[in-house]
C-alpha cells in the first residue's frame, strides 16, 4: 500500500541513526558518565507518554499514544533509550513512540478476526532491541459466546514498524504478570505463579524458581503481585510477597510476613527473603543499582530494606498511594509515580522528600510503568 | 420446556388451565393466563426471533444456542438483557425489554422453592452476610465481585456454566491477577471444576420447576391483613387491597395500603405491580408519601405475600412485610406493635392478622389482656403482666392463631446491636452518588434456660430505646480517626456517613471511610446494658445492578 511504501522507508533510516545514536550514547557515557543524564518515563490517562528530566524535576516532553484508549500501561524503552513501547487502546495494542519526534514509530495491534487479545502486563524488549515480547491472554469471540484461549507471548520485529505482526508465539504459562530479559538476552523470565526462565525462541521453560509453590516449612504459598516493571537500573528484579505463619496463631504479631523476591538478571540467581512482620500494604519495590543490598518499596509509605539482612531499615509516610518505584542511576534518589499526577522525589539516605514533578492538567497516571532512561 | 412457541390456536390449554385451577382450588385460584398476556408471549417469542437469532443461532433441535438453555429471576434477565444492548450492540428499547424480561421470566423463571434461598438479595437486604459456600469453594472462586445469590438465582447445566466463566474470564481478563484469583489456578478451576459443581447444584432441569410450571398461578387480588417492621422506626400493620390490572405485559395489580404504625398513627400506601413467573411481586407505589419498591412473593398457594418494600432512592432503607388473605376461615397472627412487656408494667399492645375479630386474646399466664378495640385484622389490648409473671418467651393467641416471638421480661440480661456487622457508603459530596446509611437496633435478650448470654437458647425480648455512639474498631481506625472522619450516629441508631472524595485533612488525604465500633447503650430500671455492633463505612458502588 502507498502509505505503508512511503512510511517505511523514513523509519528505517531513522531507525539505523538512532540505532547509531544509541551506540554513540553508550560510547560516550563509558567515557563520562556525566554526558547522560536520568530520564523518567510514565504514562497519563488517557493516552499521554510522559518523559520527566529526573534532576531539573521537570517535565521535558508530553507525547500522544495515537489511538491510545484511557490508559496506557505497561512501558518499556528501548535499549537505546530513544523509543518507549506502551501498551494502550485497552491494553489492545503496544505502540513505539519515538521520543525526540513524538512518532509512533512502531505499532502492533494485538486482535485479529474473531481472536479478540490483551496484553496482560508483561512485555520486555530483547537486549539487541530488535524483538518485543508481549504476554498476551486471546478470546475467541463466537457468535453469542466467548472462549478463553490458552496464554501465549507474541514476538513482534521491532524493525517491522506500524503494523507489525507476530514473528512467533510462544506458548506461556497463564497469570504471567512481568517479563524480564536476562541481561545477555538468553532468556526471557516471565513472573507468574513461579519465576519461569523461558527460552527466547522457543518459549520452553527452561528452569523454574518455585514462588507460590515453594515448599518453606510453616509458610503458606506467598502471594506476589506485581505488574510494574523496574528492574532497568540494577538488572534485579523485585517483587514484594506476603505469607501467613501456618505453625502460628492469626493474632500472633509474627503470623504474617513481608518479604522480597529479588532476580538477578546478570547471573539468575533468585531470592526470597522475609524483611518485617507484616504492617504496611506494599504494590512494587526497586533494587539500588549501587547499593545493591538496599531495595525501595512503595505503597501509601516508602520503605527502605537491607535485602541481606532481611531487616526494614526505614519507613515514611507519603501524601498518597503510589503504585511505581524508580532509582537514580547514583543511587541517591528514589521516584515514586503512578496513581495520581506527581513523582515525588526521595533521598535514598534519609527518605526525605526533596523534590516532586507535576503534570500539567493532573491526569492520572493509573498502573502506567515507571521507567529509567539515560540519554 | 414449558410453552413452545405457539400459534393463535391456544384456546384449549388456556380453557384446560382455567378449569383445573377452579376445580382443584375451589376458585381462589385462576391461572394467570389469558388473552393479554397471551399476546405477550406471542410478542415475546417474535422479538426473540427478530433481534437475536443473528448472534444466537437454532441448534439441531430448534432451541436458541444460550437462550433456551438458562433460567433465571427477572432481575437475572434484565441484567443479561441490559449487557445484551449495553456490550453487544442490541437494539431494544425499554418497552420491548420489559416485554422480554416478563416472557423469559415466565418462561424459563425459577421455582418459588429455587429462588426462596436468595430472597435478600432480590429484596436488597442491606446487612446479609451470606453464608460462605464451601462446595468448590464456591464462595472464593465466584462470590468476591457479587453474592453467592446472583450464582444461585440461576439454573444451567454444566456446558452453560461453563460458558458462562468463558464470558467472565474473557470480559474481565484481571479476575486471575487480583486478590484470590491470583492464590490459585482461578481459570482451571472455573472452568472444569465450577461448571460441573454447578451444573450439579443447580441445572437446568428440575422437579421444582416442571412442577410450578404446571401448576397453576394464584390470582392475588382480594384484601389482604398486613404486618411488617422496619427497624429503627417500628413495627406497623393494616389491610392492603389488591386489585387486578390488565396491563399489555401481563398479569398486574394495584395496591391500596391502609396500615397504622405501633403507635397507632396512620400509614397509607399505593402502587402498581406486575407478578413475574407467576409469584414473583415487583411494586413501585408510595408509603407514608414516599416513592418506594416492592419486593414479595406469593405463597405456591396464594395464600401468602413475603418480602420487603424499599424507599426507591435508598434501598437500604425499608421494612419486611407479611401478608395473609383477610377474611378467610382461619385466624393467622402476623405481627404485634411490640414484642414484649416488662413484668408488674402496661402497655397497650395491637395484634395485626386476619380472623382476630373471634376467639379469645391470650398472652399467656400472669398478663391480662383487656381489649380495647377489635376488628378483623387487628386487636387492641391493654395488656398488664403481673409483678410475678414468669419471665420468658410465650405465644399470643387468639381464637385458634398462635404465634411465637412474644416475651415477658423482669431485667434484661444482654442487650445485642443488630445487625452485628453492616456497611454503610460515603456519598453525595457533589458525587453522583447518594451516601449509603446503616440503621442499628439496640435488642433486649434473656439469657434463657443456660443462664448465659449470646447463646443458642436466648430469648430475643426487641428492640428498644438506646443511646448511641461510636468507637474506633481497632488501632488502625483510632489512628486514622475514623470516629471523626466516617460520619454521624443519630440518636435513633441511624448511621449517616460522611461525604465521598478524598479528604485532605485526613492522613494520605484518603476518603472518609472508617472502621467502627458501634455501642448502643440500654437504661432497664436501675441497670444499664451495652450491646456492640461493627460498622464498616467503605467507598461508593459505581454501578448498581438489580442482583448484587
Ligand atoms: C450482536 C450479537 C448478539 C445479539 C444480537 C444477542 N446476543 Fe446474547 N450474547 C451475545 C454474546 C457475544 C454472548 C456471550 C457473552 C455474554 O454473555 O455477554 C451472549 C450471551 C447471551 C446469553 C447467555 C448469558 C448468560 O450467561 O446467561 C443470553 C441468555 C443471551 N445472550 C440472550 C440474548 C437475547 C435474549 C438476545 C435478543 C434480545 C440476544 N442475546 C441478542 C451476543 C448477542
Ligand atoms: C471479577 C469479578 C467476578 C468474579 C470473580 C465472578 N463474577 Fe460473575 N459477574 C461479574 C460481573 C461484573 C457480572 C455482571 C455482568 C453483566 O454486566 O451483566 C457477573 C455476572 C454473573 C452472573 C449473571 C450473568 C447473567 O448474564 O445472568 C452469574 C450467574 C455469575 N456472574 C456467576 C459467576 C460465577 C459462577 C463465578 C465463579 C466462577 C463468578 N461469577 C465470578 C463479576 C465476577
Amino acid at each position: 500500500m502507498k502509505t505503508h511504501a512511503n512510511g517505511v522507508r523514513p523509519m528505517r533510516i531513522r531507525r539505523s541513526i538512532s540505532h547509531l545514536g544509541g551506540l554513540l550514547a553508550a560510547l560516550l557515557l563509558a567515557a563520562s558518565p556525566a554526558a547522560a543524564k536520568d530520564y523518567l518515563l510514565t504514562g497519563a490517562k488517557p493516552d499521554k507518554l510522559v518523559l520527566v528530566d529526573a534532576a531539573a524535576r521537570k517535565v521535558e516532553r508530553v507525547l500522544t499514544i495515537p489511538g491510545g484508549g484511557v490508559a496506557p500501561g505497561t512501558i518499556v524503552p528501548s535499549s537505546d533509550g530513544r523509543i518507549a513501547y506502551v501498551v494502550s487502546n485497552h491494553m489492545g495494542s503496544v505502540s513505539g513512540i519515538d521520543l525526540d519526534s513524538g512518532k509512533q514509530v512502531f505499532r502492533a495491534d494485538f486482535s485479529t478476526g474473531d481472536l479478540r487479545v490483551r496484553s496482560l502486563f508483561g512485555m520486555d524488549v530483547s537486549p539487541d532491541g530488535k524483538e518485543l515480547y508481549v504476554f498476551q491472554a486471546p478470546v475467541r469471540m463466537l457468535p453469542g459466546e466467548y472462549r478463553v484461549e490458552d496464554t501465549r507471548i507474541a514476538v513482534y520485529s521491532t524493525a517491522d514498524g506500524v503494523g507489525a505482526k507476530p514473528v512467533r508465539l510462544l506458548p506461556a504459562p497463564r497469570r504471567v504478570a512481568v517479563l524480564a530479559f536476562s541481561r545477555d538476552g538468553g532468556t526471557l523470565w516471565a513472573l507468574g505463579w513461579d519465576l519461569y526462565g523461558l527460552d527466547p525462541k522457543t518459549g520452553a521453560v527452561k528452569e523454574t524458581h518455585k514462588v507460590l509453590n515453594w515448599s518453606r516449612a510453616n509458610h503458606s504459598p506467598p502471594d506476589v503481585l506485581d505488574i510494574w516493571p523496574q528492574f532497568e537500573q540494577a538488572a534485579t528484579l523485585s517483587t514484594p510477597y506476603f505469607t501467613a505463619r501456618t505453625d502460628l496463631a492469626a493474632t500472633d504479631p509474627g503470623a504474617f510476613r513481608t518479604g522480597l523476591m529479588t532476580l538477578d538478571l546478570a547471573t539468575g540467581r533468585m531470592d526470597m527473603r522475609d524483611f518485617e512482620d507484616t504492617s504496611a500494604v506494599i504494590f512494587s519495590s526497586v533494587v539500588s543499582p549501587v547499593k545493591r543490598t538496599e531495595a525501595y518499596s512503595v505503597y501509601t509509605q516508602l520503605t527502605k530494606i537491607d535485602t541481606d539482612g532481611g531487616k526494614l531499615v526505614k519507613r515514611v509516610d507519603l501524601p498518597h498511594t503510589y503504585y511505581s518505584i524508580n532509582v537514580s542511576s547514583d543511587g541517591k534518589e528514589v521516584y515514586v509515580g503512578g496513581t495520581a499526577c506527581d513523582i515525588g522525589v526521595y533521598g535514598t539516605d534519609t527518605l526525605d522528600r526533596v523534590g516532586q514533578v507535576e503534570i500539567a492538567g493532573c491526569p492520572d497516571q493509573g498502573i502506567a510503568s515507571l521507567r529509567v532512561i539515560r540519554r | 420446556m414449558g410453552q413452545k412457541p405457539r400459534g393463535p390456536g391456544r384456546w384449549p390449554g388456556l380453557l384446560l388451565g382455567a378449569v383445573a385451577g377452579g376445580v382443584v382450588f375451589g376458585g381462589a385460584l385462576t391461572v394467570a393466563q389469558d388473552a393479554l398476556a397471551d399476546d405477550g408471549r406471542m410478542q415475546g417469542r417474535a422479538l426473540v426471533e427478530e433481534r437475536c437469532s443473528a448472534c444466537h443461532q437454532k441448534e439441531a433441535d430448534g432451541s436458541l444456542h444460550r437462550i433456551d438453555h438458562v433460567r433465571k429471576t427477572p432481575e437475572g434477565w434484565t441484567m443479561t438483557l441490559f449487557r445484551m444492548r449495553q456490550f453487544h450492540g442490541v437494539a431494544l428499547s425499554d418497552e420491548e425489554q420489559r416485554t422480554l424480561v416478563r416472557y423469559f421470566a415466565d418462561r424459563q423463571g425459577l421455582a418459588p422453592e429455587e429462588a426462596a434461598p436468595y430472597r435478600y438479595v432480590l429484596e436488597r437486604r442491606p446487612s446479609v452476610v451470606e453464608e460462605p459456600v464451601t462446595d468448590g469453594d464456591l464462595t472464593v472462586m465466584c462470590a468476591r465481585c457479587h453474592s453467592v445469590a446472583r450464582v444461585g438465582l440461576q439454573r444451567r447445566d454444566e456446558d452453560e456454566w461453563r460458558r458462562l466463566v468463558n464470558f467472565h474470564l474473557g470480559q474481565w481478563p484481571t479476575i486471575e491477577y487480583s486478590a484470590q484469583g491470583r492464590d490459585r489456578k482461578w481459570w482451571e478451576i472455573a472452568s472444569t471444576e465450577i461448571p460441573q459443581t454447578l451444573g450439579g447444584k443447580f441445572p437446568f432441569r428440575t422437579d421444582a420447576w416442571t412442577s410450578w410450571q404446571a401448576a397453576p398461578k394464584p390470582d392475588l387480588s382480594g384484601r389482604w391483613a398486613v404486618a411488617g417492621h422496619r427497624a429503627g422506626i417500628g413495627s406497623y400493620g393494616g389491610t392492603a387491597t389488591v386489585t387486578k390490572e390488565a396491563t399489555k405485559d401481563g398479569d398486574g395489580y394495584r395496591i391500596a395500603y391502609d396500615l397504622t404504625d405501633s403507635a397507632g398513627k396512620p400509614l397509607k400506601g399505593e402502587g402498581r405491580s406486575t407478578v413475574f413467573t407467576g409469584y414473583e411481586w415487583r411494586g413501585t407505589g408510595t408509603l407514608d408519601g414516599k416513592p418506594v419498591r416492592e419486593v414479595f412473593a406469593a405463597s405456591r398457594d396464594g395464600s401468602r405475600l413475603d418480602g420487603r418494600w424499599f424507599l426507591t432512592q435508598q434501598d437500604e432503607v425499608g421494612g419486611s412485610l407479611h401478608a395473609v388473605r383477610a377474611g378467610g376461615a382461619d385466624s393467622t397472627i402476623l405481627g404485634t406493635s411490640q414484642s414484649f412487656l416488662k413484668a408488674g408494667s402496661t402497655a397497650r399492645i395491637t395484634l395485626w392478622g386476619s380472623g382476630l375479630d373471634r376467639g379469645e386474646v391470650g398472652f399467656g399466664p400472669g398478663v391480662s389482656a383487656k381489649i380495647l378495640s377489635r376488628g378483623p385484622t387487628s386487636v387492641t389490648v391493654e395488656a398488664t403482666a403481673a409483678a410475678d409473671a414468669v419471665p420468658g418467651a410465650r405465644s399470643l393467641t387468639v381464637g385458634g392463631a398462635k404465634s411465637a416471638g412474644f416475651a415477658v421480661y423482669a431485667t434484661l440480661d444482654s442487650i445485642r446491636v443488630e445487625p452485628d456487622f453492616t456497611i454503610a457508603r460515603v456519598g453525595g459530596n457533589g458525587g453522583p452518588v447518594p451516601p449509603m446509611t446503616a440503621q442499628f437496633e439496640a435488642v433486649g435478650y434473656l439469657n434463657g434456660p443456660d443462664s448465659k448470654p449470646g447463646t443458642a437458647d436466648d430469648v430475643r425480648v426487641g428492640p428498644m430505646p438506646a443511646s448511641w455512639s461510636v468507637e474506633p474498631f481497632n488501632d488502625a481506625a483510632a489512628q486514622m480517626e475514623d470516629v471523626k472522619f466516617a460520619g454521624a450516629m443519630g440518636s435513633n441508631g441511624l448511621f449517616t456517613p460522611a461525604g465521598a472524595g478524598p479528604n485532605p485533612q485526613r492522613q494520605f488525604g484518603t476518603n472518609n471511610i472508617g472502621d467502627l465500633k458501634v455501642v448502643g447503650t440500654v437504661i432497664d430500671g436501675s441497670a444499664t446494658l451495652t450491646g456492640t455492633g461493627r460498622l464498616i463505612s467503605t467507598v461508593q458502588r459505581w454501578n448498581d445492578p438489580p442482583i448484587h
